[in-house]
């Protein structure tokens, strides 16, 4: 009985943590996108608030608490409410079984547990796979209870992209978990470990590189980024499914877009470029006899790549305009579909030839 | 050359071309953004401001009241209702003079139309307000944004434009500037 309550204690403290962190990294990202934005365009953003603009996100957030809440005339009440939840809800769900740092078990008060993942299932990705398609529902139903024809619009554009991408993500995957042998992302992060040789984008026998291509293109669909915004396409849709949203709902969905692309970017990380894995064997900290926090470097490693891919997004919008629909619709079915199916069957081929040791 | 296409599409070449040149913009960092209510452009010399009504040296006001400008006005900003000097039966100047600024488009043609140049263009701009109705100006406003924004006035009658020889006679009882 005590075993068990700590163990709920345990986990509860690691949830709130993890949801802290993430939230606390949205937060900097709403002001490092619009830094990075501006940097690449030769502007500032933003200036005013703070030094250098450091407090923008604290005024935003001032700023949205205390806006009118509206509910459209004619919305469906309760979906209207519902889906900003149903948007951020499963973008969070998923940070569960991200390893953030080494497989390690550490034991308090006679209760293991492993400090650096929530909580480690064997079918880690599959669930990360669900419940990302379950946020999409967020957006389709937020656009039809607007009772807004541009509202709708967006909505059903994220759905048509939702079954283009989706697939996409999911194939992309198949390459990794054939190498790796495991759904789960504990494990598959560990059979990286030795050296960026070993990471699956350059793994031998055949590196993922293909795969690492089709996954981040699909996961900058999947997060309804630039260039595939089309679900808030603001110059079509006013701003797409979130045009009747305001205050803390709006927020809700931005929350949600952002906590995606942390997630995307967790995965992305985990599965292609060795998660918590540092570029060499092993640690530096452990080689000079500090093992005990050699934990440091390893989630490090993985902060910096996340941090990666999370600059690559805002990389790709300063410099991407948006696809036309037909355009993206295509690329999706044409083009990745049949390299991430080719990719599935050399792999398959090349590890039956040479097994991994 | 068709080879060459094809290897360009599929290596995503013309993006990572793109993706270069704003990385290179980040990293060789130049703003040009002016932190506007800190730091302030200098204007050009003909930039069109605020409109205002301009005096001569001594406090006399140039306006004649000849109505032209509320002719010459594209958007009907100007009212000009216009009087005899009292005591000179030959002179006349603008008793009231109103401009809504609301409607006004800084296109100048009011400043080309004053024979007698009592019309200016300032380098005024910050003119947000709450609430349309100040932006109605009367003649007091508007002498004094002519007041404050040019300092150094014309002498009296000096000929500034060919016109003002019409206007040229020496006259005494005109309105005095309100101190």
């Amino acid at each position: 009985m005590v075993e068990t309550s700590l163990k709920l204690v345990i986990s509860l403290t690691q949830i709130a943590a993890v949801m802290g962190v993430v939230l606390l990294t949205v937060m900097l990202l709403t002001l490092l996108e619009r830094k990075v934005l501006g940097w690449m365009q030769d502007r500032m953003g933003p200036m005013e608030v703070g030094p250098y603009g450091i407090l923008q996100p604290i005024a935003d957030g001032i700023k949205l608490f205390f806006k009118e809440d509206i509910i459209p005339a004619g919305a469906n009440k309760f979906l209207f409410s519902l889906a900003p939840i149903l948007a951020l809800v499963p973008a969070l769900i998923g940070f569960a079984v991200v390893p953030f740092g080494p497989n390690q078990t550490v034991e308090l008060f006679g209760v293991q547990f492993k400090p650096f993942v929530i909580s480690d299932i064997n079918i880690g990705i599959l669930y990360i796979l669900a419940f990302a398609s379950i946020g999409a529902y967020g957006i389709i139903l937020g656009g039809w209870a607007s009772n807004s024809k541009y509202s709708l619009l967006g909505g059903l554009r994220s759905a048509a992209q939702v079954i283009s991408y989706e697939l996409n993500v999911g194939l992309a995957i198949v390459g990794v978990l054939l190498l790796a042998g495991s759904l789960s992302l504990v494990k598959i992060a560990e059979a990286q470990a030795g050296g960026f040789w070993h990471w699956f984008v350059f793994a031998p026998p055949f590196p993922q590189i293909f795969a690492f291509v089709v996954y981040v293109i699909s996961a900058v669909a999947e997060t309804n980024r630039v260039p595939f915004d089309l679900p808030e396409a603001e110059s079509e849709l006013v701003a797409g499914f979130f045009t009747e949203y305001s205050g803390m709902r709006f927020a809700f969905y931005f929350l949600a877009e952002y906590a995606n692309m942390i997630l995307v970017s967790c995965v992305a990380a985990a599965l292609f470029l060795g998660g918590w894995n540092a570029p060499y064997p092993g640690t530096i900290l452990a080689r000079i006899g500090l093992e005990h926090i050699s934990w440091m470097e390893n989630v490090g490693w993985f902060t910096v790549k996340v941090y990666f891919f999370l600059f690559l997004f805002f990389w790709l919008r300063a410099t991407l305009p948006r696809l036309r629909y037909d355009q993206l619709m295509r690329f999706g079915w044409k083009v990745m579909l049949p390299i991430a199916l080719g990719n599935i069957l050399i792999t398959s081929v090349a590890a039956y030839l040479f097994p991994r040791s | 050359m068709k080879f060459k296409n094809w290897l360009k599409t599929i290596t995503f070449y013309e993006i990572l071309v793109g993706m270069k040149a704003t990385l290179t913009h980040l990293l060789r960092y130049r703003p040009i953004t002016l932190q506007y209510p800190h730091e302030k452009r200098t204007l050009p010399d003909s930039y069109r401001g605020m409109l205002a009504l301009l005096r001569y040296d001594d406090g006399t006001e140039k306006c004649v009241g000849c109505d032209l400008c509320e002719a010459a006005c594209p958007s009907r900003v100007i009212r000009v209702v216009s009087a005899e000097v009292p005591g000179e039966p030959t002179k006349r100047y603008a008793k009231e003079y109103y401009m809504d600024m609301t409607r006004c488009l800084f296109c100048g043609l009011c400043v080309d139309a004053c024979p007698v140049d009592a019309l200016g263009m300032t380098r005024e701009f910050e003119w947000a307000v709450y609430d349309k109705r100040q932006l109605l100006l009367n003649k007091e406003q508007l002498l004094a944004i002519g007041d404050r924004s040019f300092l150094v006035r014309e002498k009296r009658l000096e000929l500034q434009h060919p016109n003002v020889a019409f206007f040229n006679v020496a006259f005494k009882h005109v309105p005095q500037k309100p101190t």
